[in-house]
């Protein structure tokens, strides 16, 4: 077959790919979005007077109907009107985050991405037809920094599988800030990612070395495909002769069948502590009772031993792996 | 020492580059927006350009401590396919406002014809309407002519000197640039442009004041490191460490800050480098251990 005849007759039309979501956009969720009240409220405590009333004359423009190329630039223009630095949300505000959102964290947001995600959520289309278009301009027009901002929106639109293909280009960048911004405390990948997306997404969180427990949902979205790849990953790295990251073992779960246990006996014998806590994680994960209480015996190290009885008693869920990340220990 | 080489075409530029640069004391530098060697056929090209500039090369520099602003401009040579030119004008405005965008540029003359003139002033109006610096490249034949044509075109627009940066300069075109009020840019480039000693006797000459040593370095034989090059030359012969401090640091942290775009006071605190923000897949870092919160030796 020619290959004009072979991208005639076998190429997806784009709307099913998604890949401009309007096509597929659904006109039935509410025009309410859960989390706006809290952005306001946060930014509310955070901008100066100025501040504050370029955010309300930026909003009042973009419900007016503001051009994509507009919108745009108020995004770009919004570093000239925020406060430099992390959001540092109080507890408080985070556990507002997680009830209006579950799965939203914003620990990890600067308080300009908190303001351009609030600009993008006063769309006066959000969930319509035109809103898709406009958001995939201003990705294509984005800077890193907006890209993050943009990135960390997603989770919180209606409608959200009309972004699908958008999120998972998130996920194929090399800036990890970028990724990061896509994969990390917010519902939207484990929600939306098809299995190809959402594996690629967990695989190369380890490969890379961002916290992947923070991929919110990971524990409800394990598979056996995902274990096996994992094990390929881990055989991969003992044969390059180096170490593999303590949260490869996350990826496991029940799913690993006999391969996975031999690979955390050989992880358990080994003499790098990291990797002795994950592997001790990792039995209580895969509901290896006998092999860790076997391992509890000969344990000399008293927080590995601390570890093995935690993931007994059950306290191995993905946020055990919080120890792990780079700077936390 | 610390340096800030105000003209440096980084996309075109190695990892290796980017270490040796950091390890020779370069904290900042502006990537102007510039052509690729071969001319564009079609704006996409520019606008993915432009991104890069403000995306994962300011991510790339990141990763060795060297913070990465960049100036946003339609080149000289290539405002000559006209039609093309003008669809670049039209993106510009989505890029020459964002965060770390610190100029125009560079624009000017390189054959100094219509077509780069109607460019060149229709971005010098987008300067003047939004208050910002400009970046102006001079041309490589008839050098004198295209400087003055530039200077008097930006007198004639009323474009303040003080934020008026004019590039390549050389020992027939520091005095009109100097007497316009212009800032003096001078590009260390082997065998073209501006050398080492050249550059220290001009500064014997005439002194620091608006003086501004950058590399231009890009994909041609060039060199990242004539910046402190030229500084431990400057030294040697006798410039004063002050002397030397405006000329390769401060006179274009000055002219650019005008941008309201650097942070002047981060700039001076010891940078630390987090390579763990880089990884594997087409990265920077390939396998050798990161240096992280490692100082860069000054």
């Amino acid at each position: 077959m020619a290959l004009a005849d072979l991208v005639r007759s076998g190429w997806p039309d784009p709307g099913t790919r998604g890949r401009l979501g309007w096509v597929t956009a659904s006109p039935a969720c509410s025009l309410m979005i859960a989390t706006l009240p809290l952005f306001d409220a946060l930014l509310e405590r955070r901008l100066a007077g100025a501040g504050r009333a370029w955010l309300q004359t930026a909003l009042a423009d973009i419900a007016n109907g503001a051009a994509a190329e507009r919108l745009a630039s108020l995004i770009s223009m919004a570093s000239r009107h925020a406060p430099r630095g992390d959001l540092d949300p109080s507890a408080a505000e985070r556990n507002d985050a997680q009830r209006l959102l579950p799965g939203w964290n914003p620990e990890r947001w600067t308080t300009l991405e908190a303001l351009r995600a609030r600009l993008v959520l006063n769309h006066p289309d959000i969930d319509g037809a035109s809103f898709s278009a406009v958001l995939e301009e201003c990705f294509r027009y984005a800077d890193g920094g907006e890209l993050t901002a943009l990135y960390r929106v997603l989770g919180h639109l209606p409608a959200g599988e009309r972004f699908a293909w958008r999120a998972a280009e998130g996920c194929r960048t090399n800036m990890r800030t970028v990724f990061e911004a896509t994969a990390c405390d917010t519902p939207y990948p484990a929600q939306y990612f098809d299995d190809v997306a959402w594996h690629q997404l967990v695989i190369k969180a380890v490969f890379i070395e961002a916290p992947l427990w923070r991929v919110y949902g990971l524990d409800r979205r394990l598979s056996p495909e995902l274990a096996r790849m994992a094990l390929d990953l881990a055989d991969e790295r003992r044969s390059a002769g180096r170490a593999v990251q303590p949260e490869l073992w996350l990826c496991l779960g029940t799913h690993g069948g006999q391969r996975a246990l031999d690979a955390l006996d050989h992880e358990m014998s080994r003499a790098d502590r990291r990797s002795r806590l994950a592997a001790a994680l990792a039995l209580g994960r895969a509901g290896a009772d006998d092999r860790a209480r076997a391992l509890l015996g000969g344990e000399s190290d008293p927080g590995v031993k601390a570890t093995l009885e935690s993931a007994l008693a059950g306290r191995c869920d993905q946020s055990a792996f919080a120890i792990f990340e780079t700077g936390s220990d | 020492m610390r340096f800030f080489d105000p003209h440096i075409h980084m996309s075109s530029r190695t990892t290796d580059d980017y270490r040796a640069m950091a390890d020779a004391g370069i904290r900042a530098i502006i990537e102007p927006a510039f052509w690729l060697g071969q001319p564009r056929t079609q704006v996409g090209s520019f606008i993915d350009y432009f991104a890069s500039l403000v995306g994962w090369e300011r991510f790339r520099a990141s990763q060795f401590g060297i913070t990465h602003f960049c100036a946003i401009g339609l080149n000289s040579k290539e405002a000559n396919n006209e039609g093309l030119a003008r669809e670049v004008l039209e993106v510009l405005p989505r890029f020459a406002f964002k965060e770390g965008v610190v100029a125009i540029g560079e624009i000017g003359f390189d054959e100094i014809t219509p077509a780069e003139e109607r460019a060149y002033r229709a971005q010098i109006q987008l300067a003047l309407e939004n208050d910002m610096v400009i970046m102006v490249h001079s041309p490589h034949r008839d050098k004198k002519r295209g400087i003055l044509r530039s200077i008097d075109i930006a007198k004639e627009m009323k474009v303040p000197m003080s934020k008026f940066i004019m590039d390549h300069n050389n020992e027939e075109t520091i005095d009109d640039t100097l007497e316009s009020g212009a800032w003096a840019a001078f590009s260390i480039y082997p065998h073209t442009k501006m050398g080492t000693d050249r550059m220290v006797d001009l500064v014997l000459k005439y002194g620091p004041e608006r003086l501004i040593v950058d590399s231009s370095a890009d994909w041609g034989v060039s060199d990242p490191l004539s910046v402190p090059r030229t500084a431990r030359r400057m030294l040697e012969r006798g410039v004063s460490a002050e002397a030397v401090e405006l000329c390769t640091w401060k006179n274009a942290l000055d002219a650019y800050a005008q941008s309201g775009q650097i942070d002047v006071a981060a700039l001076e605190r010891s940078p630390v480098i987090d390579q763990r923000a880089l990884w594997e897949d087409n990265s920077v870092l390939r396998g050798q251990d990161p240096r992280v919160d490692e100082l860069v030796p000054n």
